[in-house]
């Protein structure tokens, strides 16, 4: 066989490769591995890890932390726990990614079961209970939460104020929407006081969390046709279609969304903590513009507030428990770590013995002078607890398009009557139920017989 | 003698060894595995449970299906019946005699199709935002009552992703119809002419049979394509869009094979759609059959 030059150099090429790659040194990484998935974490984590490492004569047990998107991140720790490819010792998830990990039986769930470690050294007295909820799955707690995640709303106060209106008269919201209503015309065109749509899961989810309402019970069985669930839609159609229209699409992370805030057309948000320190870094012309209110309550004397996101850090199975335990605990209830990620990104601590650091007292001239951290800590103890079921993000779409149904038939009947909304919205969430129940039943490894 | 017709008889199993064993491996054996997976329910690679026809039963009854089947099925429809039809006018158009710039105008209706789908989402979905997209502001501009605000990517989802789809693929196929065109025997047009047959009827008795053959394989190819749709409503639509507007099959296999975690449903999926896609090969083989 004779082959041409061409071919030759292909050949050798292919050979020079593949022995650069079989030899190429990979870098042996000793001791405990941390994956986060944001930046702003790891630069907050960075010097408390590395007095972590200077106190630990023993290089294994150093810690190095990784930062992962959040999708690779997903991806590589259900690679690892499902097929065993090469694992952290600890990492950080969001809650988006939590029902992934509770999808099967409870002998699959890659994280260490925190739960009898932490009643016997009294963390669930520490930390706040509700922050425990996302990371609970049939009894068992997988993870040590990193926020509580609170969510306030947030006006445009230059505008409301301007207008000589009295946000302390709030108290539900019908009040809202009554005392909020004469700014809906602007001098240069029409404004909207809500930033709800029935396309943002995320609103819905706070509404209906904060009218206590819900996806699942304790038990993580369905409970989306509730008469809550189904007042929270109906009203929430009232409030994007029809004559009493007052809310508009501005999405999140958006440059369109970010510009009808900048430019007073959406005037109020629904804001978690984490969200602030968001805004202050996306959005700094708002600055001095906006304050923060507790949610008007869905009934008089109702809870003023809601809660939205969140993270925990998570032990694999795999990982030396006693060594990884006692870096997560170093981490988390470390009162520098908390202080810093108040500074940083406006998230506070779910260590309740950190509450009374001033530095949530500071006024924050963001919001105006307002002590913004001491507002949402008011709040910290009252959130609603959180479930975790896998099937939440089923719910979650079912619940969205139940809502997306209910405005079409609004528009289409000309029905604006919450009260018949209401009728209607029972109709929609039965049938998103029927369709959840359907799901669950359907998995093998969510039986009794398969816990 | 014996020893040489011995191996003659061995020979060609021998010679037949080597494709056989990667045949075997690299197709037969994860086509069985699959088929046993598609009866099975998992959480992962390693934890599986037999159930029959289970899956198939539960996917005819998951709406989410339907959906998924429906909007492919709308969408492959769309591409046969508006993108060829708009690629054969272009290329008919490109391959008039004596048009001035074919090449340049070649080139412009093609370039679409260099470009990344994940690019064309994106792009699109900027285009058709509802309060700031192209779309929107040059129809503001046009028509004087035209919304503030006006939400394609919610209204209108199978046909944004049918516009944004005939953008990238109307030039590509234009392509193989200016080919085939170009092929068309100039002798029998000159005699259809002559015989008194229009501009239709030559298109219709003279250059439709004589391109047919890339017709049929161009609309394959479109309907593969179509059916494998996910890149272009995933990346638009960060997702299937409200009320899974936007779901394709292959979006629904990957919604639960990887988002789920059953990768048995995923494979009774992935079987549903192989079947789909023979039979309608089979189905354009018999109609074109007699060429």
């Amino acid at each position: 066989m004779q082959l041409s030059s061409g071919s030759w150099t292909i050949v050798a090429l292919m050979v020079i490769s593949s022995l650069v790659l079989f030899f190429w040194p990979i870098p042996h990484r000793s001791g405990e591995s941390f994956w986060t998935f944001t930046l702003d974490h790891d630069l907050i984590y960075e010097p408390v890890i590395g007095k972590w490492n200077a106190g630990e004569p023993d290089a294994g047990q150093h810690v190095t932390a990784y930062v992962i998107d959040k999708q690779p991140l997903l991806q590589r720790l259900q690679s690892g726990f499902l097929s065993g490819t090469p694992l952290p010792n600890m990492a950080e998830v969001e809650i988006s990614m939590a029902p992934t990990f509770f999808s099967g039986p409870l002998s699959a769930v890659g994280w260490t079961d925190l739960t009898g470690v932490i009643h016997r050294e009294g963390l669930d007295q520490r930390i706040d209970p509700a922050s425990f909820s996302p990371w609970t799955n049939r009894g068992h707690i997988f993870g040590l939460p990193h926020d509580v995640h609170p969510v306030l709303l947030a006006y445009r106060s230059d505008i409301v104020e301007a207008a000589g209106i009295d946000v302390s008269t709030i108290q539900t919201w019908t009040d809202f929407v009554r005392v909020m209503k004469p700014l809906m015309h602007g001098p240069d065109g029409p404004r909207y006081l809500l930033n709800v749509w029935e396309t943002n899961q995320q609103d819905m989810e706070i509404l209906m969390l904060q009218a206590g309402g819900g996806f699942f019970d304790a038990d993580l069985k369905p409970v989306l046709n509730s008469d809550i669930n189904a007042q929270v839609l109906a009203r929430i159609a009232t409030w994007i279609a029809g004559p009493g229209c007052i809310c508009t699409n501005a999405p999140d992370f958006d440059a369109s969304g970010n510009n009808m805030f900048q430019s007073g057309q959406v005037l109020c948000y629904l804001m978690p903590d984490w969200m602030s320190g968001v805004w202050m870094k996306d959005l700094p012309g708002l600055s001095g513009k906006l304050k923060l209110m507790p949610l008007p309550a869905w009934a008089p004397g109702g809870l003023r507030t809601s809660v939205m996101g969140g993270t925990m850090l998570g032990i694999s199975k795999s990982a030396n428990f006693a060594q990884s335990w006692a870096f997560a605990k170093y981490l988390y209830l470390n009162h520098d770590v908390a202080r810093e990620l108040y500074r940083r990104t406006g998230i506070i601590t779910p260590v309740r013995d950190f509450w009374s650091d001033p530095i949530y007292d500071q006024p924050n001239p963001y919001f105006s002078g307002q002590p913004s951290g001491r507002l949402y800590i008011q709040m910290a103890d009252k959130v609603p607890a959180r479930t975790s079921s896998p099937f939440k993000p089923d719910a979650v779409v079912a619940v969205t398009d139940a809502l997306i149904r209910l405005k079409r038939y609004a528009q289409d009947t000309g029905t604006y009557d919450e009260t018949l909304l209401t009728l209607q919205a029972h109709r929609e969430l039965a049938r998103a139920q029927t369709e959840i129940e359907r799901r669950m039943a359907a998995n093998a490894f969510l039986t009794a017989a398969n816990p | 003698m014996n020893r040489s017709l011995g191996s003659a008889r061995w020979m060609p199993y021998l010679l037949l060894a080597p494709f056989l064993l990667v045949f075997t491996v690299f197709l037969v054996y994860p086509l069985y595995r699959s088929a046993v997976l598609a009866c099975s329910q998992t959480f992962g690679p390693t934890r599986h449970v037999w159930v029959g026809f289970d899956n198939f039963l539960n996917m005819a009854r998951d709406p989410d299906f339907w959906t998924a089947l429906k909007n492919t099925a709308i969408f492959t429809a769309a591409s046969v019946l508006i993108q060829l039809p708009l690629a054969l006018g272009l290329a008919l158009i490109l391959n008039r005699p004596g048009l001035r710039g074919r090449a340049i105008f070649r080139l412009i209706f093609f370039m679409p199709s260099l470009v990344g789908l994940v690019f064309v989402a994106m792009m699109f979905g900027l285009m058709l935002d509802e309060h700031d997209g192209l779309v929107n502001v040059l129809l503001r501009a046009v028509i004087p009552h035209f919304p503030g605000e006006f939400p394609w990517l919610e209204h209108y989802v199978m046909a944004s992703l049918i516009l944004a789809s005939l953008w990238i693929y109307a030039g590509f196929n234009m392509v193989y119809f200016l080919a085939a065109l170009q092929s068309v025997n100039q002798d029998s047009l000159d005699a259809a002419a002559i015989d008194g047959a229009n501009v239709w009827q030559r298109f219709i008795y003279v250059i439709m049979p004589e391109i047919r053959p890339v017709l049929g394989f161009v609309v394959l190819l479109s309907v593969i394509g179509s059916l494998q749709l996910f890149e272009l409503p995933f990346v638009m639509l960060s997702g299937a869009g409200p009320e899974n507007s936007g779901l394709t099959m292959v979006m629904y296999l990957y919604e639960k094979g990887f988002q789920h975690n059953d990768l048995g449903f995923a494979s009774a999926i992935g079987w549903t759609l192989t079947i789909l896609l023979v039979g309608i090969a089979l189905a354009q083989r018999r109609l074109t059959r007699h060429e």
